[in-house]
């Protein structure tokens, strides 16, 4: 019985035009990320990059960030709000703190590379550390390794974009017109429907794994592929993953097996 | 108590001001104290479904400029007094006012009234955002097809990530005979995407159309003249929390149509 099914890798990229995707700039979302007892905030670089993200986008990620992984937190864990060269007046620094102990989180010191936005701080009763670009933190962002999995517990909804340098790891659907771009797997218990990508800065090695999979498109690395046209009669738990030079979706109970009698590519 | 629900869709023409004329009009028969806002500033039509156009002297923009008092704006409905209509401004655009201004409002009419519902506009962009700010509930319409399905989806997002936590669901125009011969998505599909809990559907009815050019709520009609005004009816009582079971819409069955139904069940 043939476990694979996919349009043939040839049949995708001929229909598709390979487009070439940037990798998921670490930068490029509000991120949290744990440390030694308490969590960082990162926000995006205004000025390194070139579509530099508005406010009121910066805060529907934090609020969607915020909402899709209150389990894990600790109550009145302190948050260090890394800020870069974000310009912060106090109004917006009041909204994230306000957020943040909505979800009983602490926010306690306000990292900057701007003047203004240290000022702001100082005003709203925060301890401020004024930097000229941490130069430390960007190291380890530009690294080789991925960052920790990102872990989201809600169904991403339309016109959601989750980009993480690392593996994402979903606890619900992905409805169509969502996306996910990963620098390592993607993983979604729940059904998939809208678009993923794994492997993002190029690592054709990363999978992406469904409970459902009905993607409205998928990516590994320079690969894409789409649904067939006819949806299968019913689902199976499904891994998608680079070989013989496409993408080839196995039923996930098939692929271990596969995996320990073949060599990925 | 106040409750404060703001119905909004995405998608443009679902049937958001249809369905804030009655529900509207239905919660004031109830007895309850309604205030309804048209926060379509530009294209305004909840005046023309309630039949209040030409009773209109004051208008949102008017208040929030201190050129007249809020009670003074808001249009009193001589069949049902319990109702009053807040309107919009006709000649300025979606950026006459801001969401700051219309928390405002909205806070100043929560003191006298038990339900204030804003009608949304279609779209995402700042007159969706003025509509949203002040609310606490949201009811999302829809219609059974795709793209509608995919703005609702989108609109659910927005108002998750506004803290607009409270939401129900409506169906409209949905029809039984076309969903019958899989032309049509479900209600059943449409929750699968949306995943919201159901507060009613309405089927697609023909007097809707003769009761907005009259100006007349359907709800005001004769009880059970309509299937819309009875699903209507029911969505309100669901809405004050009653238990109301739904209607059973599908077409009469016949002996092809149960066969096809069978061998549906079998498959999924």
């Amino acid at each position: 019985m043939n476990s694979d099914s996919l349009v043939p890798a040839s049949v995708a990229s001929d229909s598709i035009p390979t487009m070439p995707q940037p990798p998921a700039v670490p930068q490029a979302q509000v991120r949290f990320k744990g440390e030694e007892g308490r969590l960082l905030l990162l926000l995006p670089s205004e000025t390194e990059n070139d579509s530099a993200l508005t406010w009121m986008e910066i805060w529907q990620q934090l609020k969607q960030r915020l909402n899709s992984g209150e389990r894990f937190w600790q109550p009145q864990t302190p948050v260090h709000l890394i800020a870069r060269d974000r310009l912060l007046d106090g109004r917006q620094l009041q909204d994230i703190a306000d957020a943040l102990s909505n979800a009983e989180l602490q926010l306690k010191r306000v990292y900057t590379s701007r003047r203004q936005t240290a000022v702001a701080a100082v005003s709203a009763g925060l301890s401020v550390e004024q930097h000229s670009l941490l130069t430390h933190l960007n190291q380890t962002e530009n690294g080789q390794a991925l960052a920790e999995p990102l872990y989201i517990q809600t169904t991403l909804r339309s016109g959601i974009e989750i980009r993480h340098p690392g593996t994402v790891i979903v606890l619900g659907d992905t409805n169509p017109g969502s996306s996910i771009i990963a620098n390592g797997d993607v993983l979604v218990w729940g059904a998939l429907r809208g678009l993923v990508q794994a492997g993002a800065a190029g690592n054709a090695s990363c999978m992406i794994m469904a409970l459902r999979m009905e993607p409205t498109q998928i990516r590994i690395a320079d690969f894409v592929a789409r649904a067939p046209e006819s949806p299968p009669n019913q689902y199976h738990p499904e891994v998608a993953h680079v070989s013989g030079g496409g993408i080839r979706i196995t039923r996930a109970i098939d692929f271990s097996k596969n995996q320990l009698t073949n060599d990925l590519v | 108590m106040s409750r404060i629900i703001v119905i909004t869709s995405g998608k443009g023409g679902v049937g958001k001001t249809t369905c804030t004329a009655n529900l509207g009009m239905a919660l004031a028969k109830r007895g309850r104290k309604v205030a309804v806002i048209d926060a379509d500033f530009g294209l305004r039509n909840l005046d023309l479904l309630l039949g209040l156009e030409n009773r209109i002297v004051y208008t949102a923009v008017e208040v929030l400029a201190g050129e007249c008092r809020l009670d003074q704006a808001l249009v009193k409905d001589k069949r049902q007094p319990n109702l009053a209509l807040l309107p919009a401004a006709q000649n300025r655009t979606k950026d006459a006012v801001t969401p700051d201004q219309m928390k405002k409002l909205v806070g100043a009419l929560a003191q006298s009234y038990d339900y204030v519902l804003i009608d949304s506009p279609a779209g995402i962009e700042m007159g969706f955002q003025n509509a949203i700010a002040p609310a606490k509930e949201a009811i999302i319409i829809t219609t059974p097809e795709i793209s509608a399905v995919r703005d609702a989806d989108r609109v659910v997002g927005l108002l998750e990530a506004n803290d607009v936590r409270r939401m129900h669901l409506i169906v409209n125009r949905l029809r039984p005979a076309m969903v019958e011969k899989d032309m049509m998505m479900s209600v059943k599909d449409v929750q699968e995407i949306l995943s919201i809990p159901l507060l009613g559907v309405v089927p697609d009815d023909e007097k809707v159309i003769i009761s907005t050019n009259r100006g007349e709520p359907l709800v005001l009609a004769e009880e059970g003249s309509s299937l819309a005004g009875i699903a209507l009816n029911n969505i309100v009582r669901r809405l004050e929390g009653e238990r109301v079971p739904l209607l059973d819409l599908n077409v009469p069955d016949d002996l092809f149509s149960r066969v096809r139904r069978f061998f549906k069940g079998s498959q999924s």
